[in-house]
């Protein structure tokens, strides 16, 4: 049995990259004074996992460890898609982590073992792995809210978003629970074909199981209604690590939720899609209407990614293979988009939390308004930008399942959210500045929003870019 | 024939130009790589006209690639004798915008040269697209070059007019994006011959539908009575480049695809609203004409009359008979050239006055006569008076609106009056009487550069009003086509 241990070890090479270079940087940690070390070696990790991860599979997929963890295609695409959150976080969390005092080393070490529990939740086949890969990630972010020590905002939010994130992981496992109490099993193939044997039609524990671990997952990816500690957490955190989270853990989240969808519950997609199909329309007609009454930026875009998560949840409501190809797309471009948002904001300083710190941007700095212009109407989701790809596909796959209405609201919220995302466009371009102008950014930063504008653009020219890989599993 | 994709080649041009004036922009600069490219535009899309074939209804220059191959839709574009004359429009309305923007735009040159070139790519590749999806990413497209144009370099109110043209013109195109998907959904395909071909197999009330889905979007951009209230702030407030893009092409943009969508693949739909249109159309062009009457600003004036121009538009699409159709795209070109040409002439006056209310104005001959002598031909342009553009185009709406309903034609024969009356009316408080006090020691007269910005436009007037045949001759194939595939009632 070893010896299949040690090969089943190939299949979490990219985490073992991640957790070797915490460990590195936690021993360390007393001699890193200066900053480059930790962004540097955290943003090299995750370009290795990047590559392990995205190395092309000859042989197909590949379980391991009993069958509870898998390296197939869909791992691979949402593995690559962390492992660059990570380095783009990582990128933009130079200046903040000066400003702010924080510990470097610790700061980063939480970074990359957030990451790896994303990747471990997205390769998992087995609901407790799914779990503990969550709830690594989990435990990791509260302090990355909180870890500005010295402002009571920070810790006020990291102990909301525990609170709250503490009784959805105890929704999670009891929904798990419960389907081990239906099923007799945790495995995601076992329970499939448990639900497929005995006559589940009106099982209301099963119907039970399958509301709590949804609604455990939705509170991960902060669907209305389960989305309230959001706004909190990216508001009192510092701008990069909630472009982390808004990035980073509602994609591992839609991962987790697509792959048991699909693969576990795929018998009960009736009941699913109606569960979804809620959450979507009231993920968007929410976020979209009370983001626009926001004037703090970072809280804006918390409600706009509560907006983009009911977008994003319309590819699973189908419940087909196009359906989570679908959501897959809009994950990839919406992490681009947010991260690329978040790093203006960011390269902005003070001023960019504000929405009023917008005004006169485009006379100051045209570079940088443009490439806010661009990341906007990508989020508006105007062509020629990802944001419009990522938006056709999930609407098309909403009314190919005949989600018509759904499909109708979705689109009349979205000039809704268009007039909170031209708002700061109005600012930029059309205000006088008030302030002077910003000073000249960190080269990282800089390279991070190159990668975001780049990929929201090239998606959006070569909307077929992303097919080959964004397939369910 | 010739050795490069010729419409890629003209859409992108002015794309690059945009790049271009970003990355090295200094203000003189900008202002002469902006008149370069759009002159290049043109001079590239010349073999469009040299070599193509008018007898033939089938789209020509086709280009296509594989674009979503996981999709099947295809990067494919092509023109036919419908589009054709947009695009020479679209191309040459650029050159003419940068010439009169040359010395009235002095703030953030360079960003204002690349929206402006920016907007022509949508332009020309909203009409050369020959499948609905890259259709719809033009159409989108040319939103936020305006948006800025509008918000940035407008008049006092612009801000307001800039989010109100936005969230209005976006309103109505998402719902067409839910029809698009849903055409491709049934359909299987979006491009445009092989949904006109397919679209008999759609159901009734699915065409319905989907009809309401594409007329929220297309009434909105022509604009049609009653959602055509963003057009008076979009228009008035728009710089004069902005105003000449908007009547000149944008108002073209949702007639256009009437033609292309609705009527080929709804045909049925077509039918069961084509009551509902024509009475839209005939108040847009009563209601228009009297509110026209009523202006006291000499740029909303021109803007409230293309609400009337454009309800003479529609009206011809949907008497959906020859005469009817042929003169409503001809009307189209000329409102085209006419409203562009009556903005400029506004913009141009503007920039020495820097007034635009029409008490202000009188007695302008006096010391203008070639302004006045322009903007006298223009007027008249406008008012449909024989021997000039609009005439023709007026005269054959008009003549198929008396084939499809006799009040129809009346209402039309109306219109013509009262707007004649506000034209003339126009002229003769600001150019005729005398001297205002309050433009004296201007010097009113135009310089070479802008009679020089005005002279085609004239020259088209008067060379469409005298041989309309030149634009006429192009439409007749691809309109005996559409409408006999289509529905005729």
């Amino acid at each position: 049995m070893i010896g299949a241990t040690l090969s089943d070890l190939g299949l979490l090479v990219p985490e073992l990259i991640l957790v070797g270079m915490a460990s590195m940087l936690v021993l360390a940690a007393r001699r890193i004074q200066r900053a480059p070390v930790a962004v540097v070696g955290t943003v090299l990790a995750a370009l290795a996992a990047t590559l392990v991860a995205g190395w092309d599979l000859s042989g197909g997929a590949r379980t391991g460890f009993g069958g509870m963890i898998t390296l197939d295609g869909y791992s691979q695409f949402f593995k690559v898609l962390i492992g660059v959150t990570l380095a783009l976080a990582a990128l933009l969390s130079v200046r903040s982590v000066d400003r702010d005092q924080v510990p470097r080393a610790e700061y980063h070490v939480l970074l990359l073992l957030a990451s790896t529990g994303m990747m471990l939740a997205v390769s998992a086949l087995d609901l407790l792995v799914v779990y503990l890969g969550l709830e690594l990630m989990t435990i990791c972010s509260y302090i990355l809210v909180g870890i500005r020590v010295e402002r009571p905002t920070s810790n006020e939010a990291a102990t909301k978003y525990f609170l709250l994130s503490s009784f959805a992981s105890a929704l999670l496992l009891y929904g798990i629970s419960l389907t081990y109490g239906v099923t007799g099993t945790t495995d995601f193939s076992a329970i499939a074909l448990a639900l497929s044997e005995q006559d589940t039609g009106s099982n209301p524990l099963l119907l039970a199981a399958i509301g709590l671990v949804a609604a455990g997952l939705a509170f991960k990816v902060s669907a209305v209604p389960f989305h309230a500690w959001v706004p909190d957490a990216y508001q009192g955190a510092s701008a990069p690590v909630a472009a982390f989270l808004a990035a980073g853990s509602k994609a591992a989240g839609l991962a987790v939720l697509g792959r048991v969808c699909v693969v576990a519950f795929g018998s009960e997609a009736h009941v699913l899609s109606v569960f979804l199909a809620g959450l979507a329309a009231l993920s968007i007609v929410v976020g979209s209407f009370i983001a626009l009454s926001q004037t703090d930026m970072k809280r804006l875009l918390a409600y706009s990614s509560i907006t983009h998560v009911g977008y994003a949840l319309l590819g699973l409501m189908a419940g087909t293979s196009e359906g989570v190809s679908a959501t897959m797309t809009y994950a990839f471009f919406y992490v681009f988009m947010t991260i690329g948002t978040f790093g203006v904001i960011i390269a902005l300083g003070e001023r960019g939390e504000h929405l009023n710190g917008y005004q006169g941007l485009a006379s100051q700095r045209p570079g940088t308004a443009m490439l806010m212009l661009i990341f906007l109407l990508s989020l508006t989701g105007i062509p020629p930008t990802a944001g419009f790809v990522a938006k056709f596909v999930v609407i098309m796959s909403a009314v190919r399942e005949g989600f018509v209405v759904l499909a109708v609201l979705a689109v009349a919220c979205s000039v809704v959210t268009a007039f909170i995302y031209m708002r700061v466009a109005v600012l930029m371009y059309m205000k006088e500045p008030q302030e002077t102008a910003p000073s000249r950014f960190p080269v990282a930063v800089s390279a991070a929003l190159a990668v975001a504008a780049l990929v929201t653009v090239i998606g959006g020219i070569s909307p077929g870019i992303l097919a080959p890989w964004a397939v369910s599993p | 024939m010739t050795t490069y994709p010729v419409l890629t080649v003209t859409i992108f041009l002015p794309l690059v130009g945009a790049a271009l004036i970003l990355l090295f922009g200094g203000e003189r600069l900008a202002r002469w790589i902006a008149l370069a490219t759009t002159l290049g535009t043109l001079a590239v899309s010349a073999p469009l006209y040299l070599h193509f074939d008018k007898a033939s209804s089938t789209l020509q220059f086709v280009e296509s690639r594989d674009w979503i191959p996981s999709l099947n839709i295809a990067y494919a574009l092509g023109v036919d004798g419908i589009s054709l004359p947009f695009i020479f429009l679209a191309t040459l309305l650029s050159i003419l915008c940068v010439s009169a923007s040359w010395t009235a735009v002095q703030t953030r040159v360079g960003e204002f040269y690349a929206a402006l070139l920016v907007a022509e790519t949508a332009m020309i590749g909203l009409f050369a697209a020959s499948n609905l999806l890259l259709f719809f990413i033009f159409w989108e497209l040319i939103l936020v070059p305006l948006f800025l144009l509008i918000g940035v370099w407008g008049g006092p109110e612009r801000v307001y007019a800039a989010v109100k043209f936005l969230i209005f013109t976006l309103a109505g195109s998402v719902l067409m994006l839910v029809g698009i998907i849903a055409l491709y959904v049934t359909l299987g395909t979006l491009d445009f011959k092989a949904m006109a071909q397919a679209g008999e197999s759609l159901q009734p009330v699915h065409q319905a539908w989907l009809f309401a889905a594409f007329l929220a979007a297309f009434a909105v951009k022509v604009p049609m009575f009653p959602v055509h209230t963003w057009l008076p702030n979009a228009h008035t407030e728009a710089p004069t480049a902005g105003s000449v893009i908007l009547a000149g092409i944008l108002l073209k943009m949702g007639a256009y695809g009437f033609l292309r969508v609705s009527i080929p693949v709804l045909p049925d739909a077509v039918e069961l609203f084509l009551p509902a249109m024509l009475v839209i159309s005939a108040v847009a062009i009563v209601y228009g004409a009297y509110v026209t009457l009523a202006q006291t600003d000499v740029k909303r004036l021109i803007a409230y009359s293309s609400v009337s121009h454009m309800g003479f538009v529609t009206l011809g699409i949907f008497t959906l008979n020859q005469s009817g159709v042929e003169g409503a795209i001809l009307q189209m070109i000329n409102h085209g050239i006419i409203s562009a040409a009556l903005f400029l002439c506004i913009g141009m006056i503007y920039e020495r006055t820097h007034t635009r209310e029409i008490k202000d104005y009188g007695g302008v001959a006096k010391t203008a006569p070639v302004y006045s002598t322009l903007l006298a031909l223009f007027c008249l342009a406008a008012a449909g008076v024989p021997g000039l553009n609009s005439f023709v185009g007026e005269f054959l709406i008009i003549g198929g609106a008396f084939q499809t309903q006799v009040w129809l034609g009346a209402m039309a024969v109306w219109g013509v009056a009262l707007g004649t009356a506000y034209l003339i009316w126009l002229y003769y408080r600001v150019v005729m009487g005398e001297l205002n006090s309050g433009l004296e020691g201007l010097r009113l007269e135009l310089n070479a550069r802008e009679v020089a910005t005005l002279a085609p436009l004239a020259l088209l007037a008067v060379c469409l009003g005298l041989y309309p045949e030149c634009v006429l001759s192009y439409l007749r194939a691809p309109v005996t086509e559409l409408l006999a595939a289509g529905a005729i009632p």
